[in-house]
């Protein structure tokens, strides 16, 4: 057997096997250790599982991972982010889909306090979500809504798909979040001005509030709960001025991020032993779930490069069927995105992007910027059906009178959205590579 | 099913379901060592022991922890077909499935216990200043593999008389 017909059978037994709704984690290392007994099992291919935990050891930044994590349940499990839902509710109110906008302003800011887009995802099933029902907004456009605004988490600093990112392109961090903050406003503000157009044209998606609701707001509650602001504001600032200004390093700035967090919520008085209990569990049982995938992972790459598989590939692309570098690069983000479809984020990143990213090098991209458009397809990864984790959280959380159909229906244009953006990213570098560029020049 | 499958369930559970509690809370042992690196930098001498014993922590936090992460059932699962099915169908297709898993384990116990062997009789060590033993971070790597396969098995059992009509959960 050659060795690429060896690589595509594990794949295709790996998708196979994840079909079968097992874990997928026990899956992605079963074929792994299979195919190295039976390639090189007389000379050391039992060892190749194991020897990836010391690698893990080693990658350090790993850590962040269940800060990250610890971070957002905290925020979400105690409830900090009523108050600034209710601040943009009663600011963005007036507005046509203002409730709409008022929410994914609420994704940024929930975005930039943590690094995953499940904080995002319960705060706005449990927050925004009943209450934009509640004013007669269509609920199409209001999971559409939660399940976009909250994958910016990945893209908008402090991010962990960035940091996993980081490690296999050895790039530096700092870097790949800086490059992540303008296309990530730029989506957000995509977003807004996709919602305000079609509220405008259809006032039934996204009624405004009405006079009376309005009237009960008086100016001085209005200046009152701006400070509700200050405190995502707080958070953000007080893990990252010491991490930019080189005070700290990444791990600990993220220590001192979920620290915050917890610090917030008991001057705010929302910490109980229960809030404590349930994000510390939460915390172990999502990081397990990553490390475990990872670990699986980097057995199945570790395969792949012993069979030498991005050689063959980019032989393949550049050699024998004579494209151009960038023709590669979209073909490669379209078997991006149709992975993402069925793969898990994670494993996505720890399968596909060792294979990607040495070929992206060796193609002559940047890849800090390569990070960012990786970053925007694993968003859009998260929401295309059949596997989209957001996908899967909505249904999780949302109320009963939204089905499944209504759930993938309401992706549809938000997915149209953020391909936009990746094709803006694409053509405009420097959305992504100004900010790293200027802040790295001195 | 055997009244030692019921014993074997039960011990196992509440055995992985301790440990995976202790492992809870090494995250905040975890914060306070790079709390201390930070701080010992800027105002101290830096530490030289604070990364590695990091490292040693997390790998602790998930190797241990693993077995009870299994039992909230937070893996993901691929369930577009798997969502569907009957629970009849979703035990039998997952008691095959999970021998796969186990033996995934078990090649990786075997690559585990043998490192160890290995760091124990050179007595290996991290590289670095700091220089730490590799033999107690790969024995704690062992032993959570090893919960890791109990669960399994438990699970394995669990699904085996799920079949049966019974329910050992």
């Amino acid at each position: 057997m050659t060795p690429n017909l060896i690589a595509m059978s594990m794949f295709g037994a790996m998708l196979v096997l994840l079909f079968s709704g097992q874990r997928m984690f026990g899956m992605i290392g079963f074929v792994a250790v299979v195919a190295a007994l039976w390639l090189w099992g007389d000379r050391g291919g039992y060892d190749i599982a194991f020897a990836q935990s010391i690698k893990l050891m080693g990658w350090f930044p790993l850590m962040t991972l269940p800060m990250f994590i610890f971070m957002g349940y905290v925020l979400s499990e105690s409830r900090l982010a009523d108050d600034l839902y209710r601040m943009f509710h009663v600011w963005f109110g007036p507005v046509p889909g203002g409730l709409a906008i008022g929410t994914i302003f609420l994704m940024v800011l929930i975005s930039a306090m943590n690094g995953l887009s499940v904080a995002g995802m319960a705060i706005g099933a449990t927050i925004a979500l009943p209450e934009l029902l509640r004013r007669n907004y269509d609920k199409l456009m209001v999971t559409g809504v939660i399940q976009a605004g909250s994958s910016l988490g990945i893209l908008i600093p402090p991010s962990v798909v960035l940091v996993l990112y980081a490690m296999i392109a050895r790039q530096p961090v700092g870097k790949l979040w800086l490059a992540g903050v303008l296309p990530g406003l730029m989506m957000a503000a995509m977003f807004i001005i996709y919602i305000w157009i079609r509220c405008k044209i259809t006032p039934s998606l996204g009624p405004v509030l009405s006079a009376k609701e309005r009237a009960e707001v008086t100016r001085a509650e209005k200046i009152r709960l701006l400070s509700a602001g200050l405190l995502p504001f707080g958070i953000f600032l007080a893990m990252m001025v010491p991490f930019v200004t080189g005070y700290v390093r990444l791990v600990e700035s993220s220590v001192i991020g979920a620290l915050a967090a917890v610090l917030a919520a008991i001057v705010k008085g929302r910490m109980s032993w229960a809030v404590f209990e349930t994000s510390a569990r939460h915390t172990l049982a999502i990081s397990c779930m990553f490390l475990w995938i990872i670990l699986a992972a980097l057995a199945f790459g570790a395969i792949f490069d012993g069979l030498r598989a991005v050689e063959a590939l980019k032989g393949l692309f550049l050699e024998d069927l004579h494209l151009n570098r960038w023709t590669v690069l979209i073909i490669m983000q379209l078997t991006f995105l149709l992975m993402g479809t069925f793969l898990d984020d994670t494993a996505m990143l720890v399968i596909v992007a060792p294979l990607y990213v040495p070929l992206v090098d060796a193609l002559g991209f940047d890849l800090i910027w390569y990070g960012v458009l990786y970053t925007i397809t694993t968003q859009v990864a998260y929401m295309t059906p059949p596997f989209g984790y957001n996908l899967f959280l909505m249904r999780a959380m949302a109320p009963p009178e939204i089905s499944l159909a209504d759930i993938y229906r309401s992706i549809v244009p938000f997915v149209a959205v953020m391909i936009l953006a990746l094709a803006l990213v694409i053509t405009f570098p420097q959305i992504a590579l100004w900010l790293p560029e200027q802040l790295y020049k001195q | 099913m055997p009244n030692w499958t019921r014993t074997f369930v039960r011990h196992v559970d509440a055995f992985n379901y301790r440990v995976g509690r202790f492992a809870m809370y090494l995250l905040f042992v975890l914060m306070g060592v790079m709390l201390w690196s930070s701080f010992a930098r800027s105002a101290l001498t830096p530490a030289i022991w604070t990364d590695e014993m990091g490292q040693f922590l997390l790998l602790g936090y998930f190797m241990l922890g693993g077995a009870y992460s299994l039992q909230l059932d937070s893996a993901v699962r691929m369930d577009l077909f798997y969502s569907r099915w009957r629970d009849r169908t979703k035990a039998i297709v997952d008691a095959v499935t999970i021998l796969g898993l186990i033996f995934y384990l078990g090649v990786l116990l075997y690559g585990a216990v043998e490192s160890t062997a290995y760091a124990i009789e050179t007595g290996e060590t991290r590289r670095g200043l700091w220089r730490p033993y590799m033999w107690p971070v790969k024995t704690v790597m062992c032993i959570g593999i090893v919960m890791m396969i109990l669960q399994c098995t438990s699970i394995f059992i669990k699904d085996l008389a799920k079949l049966r009509g019974e329910d050992l959960s």
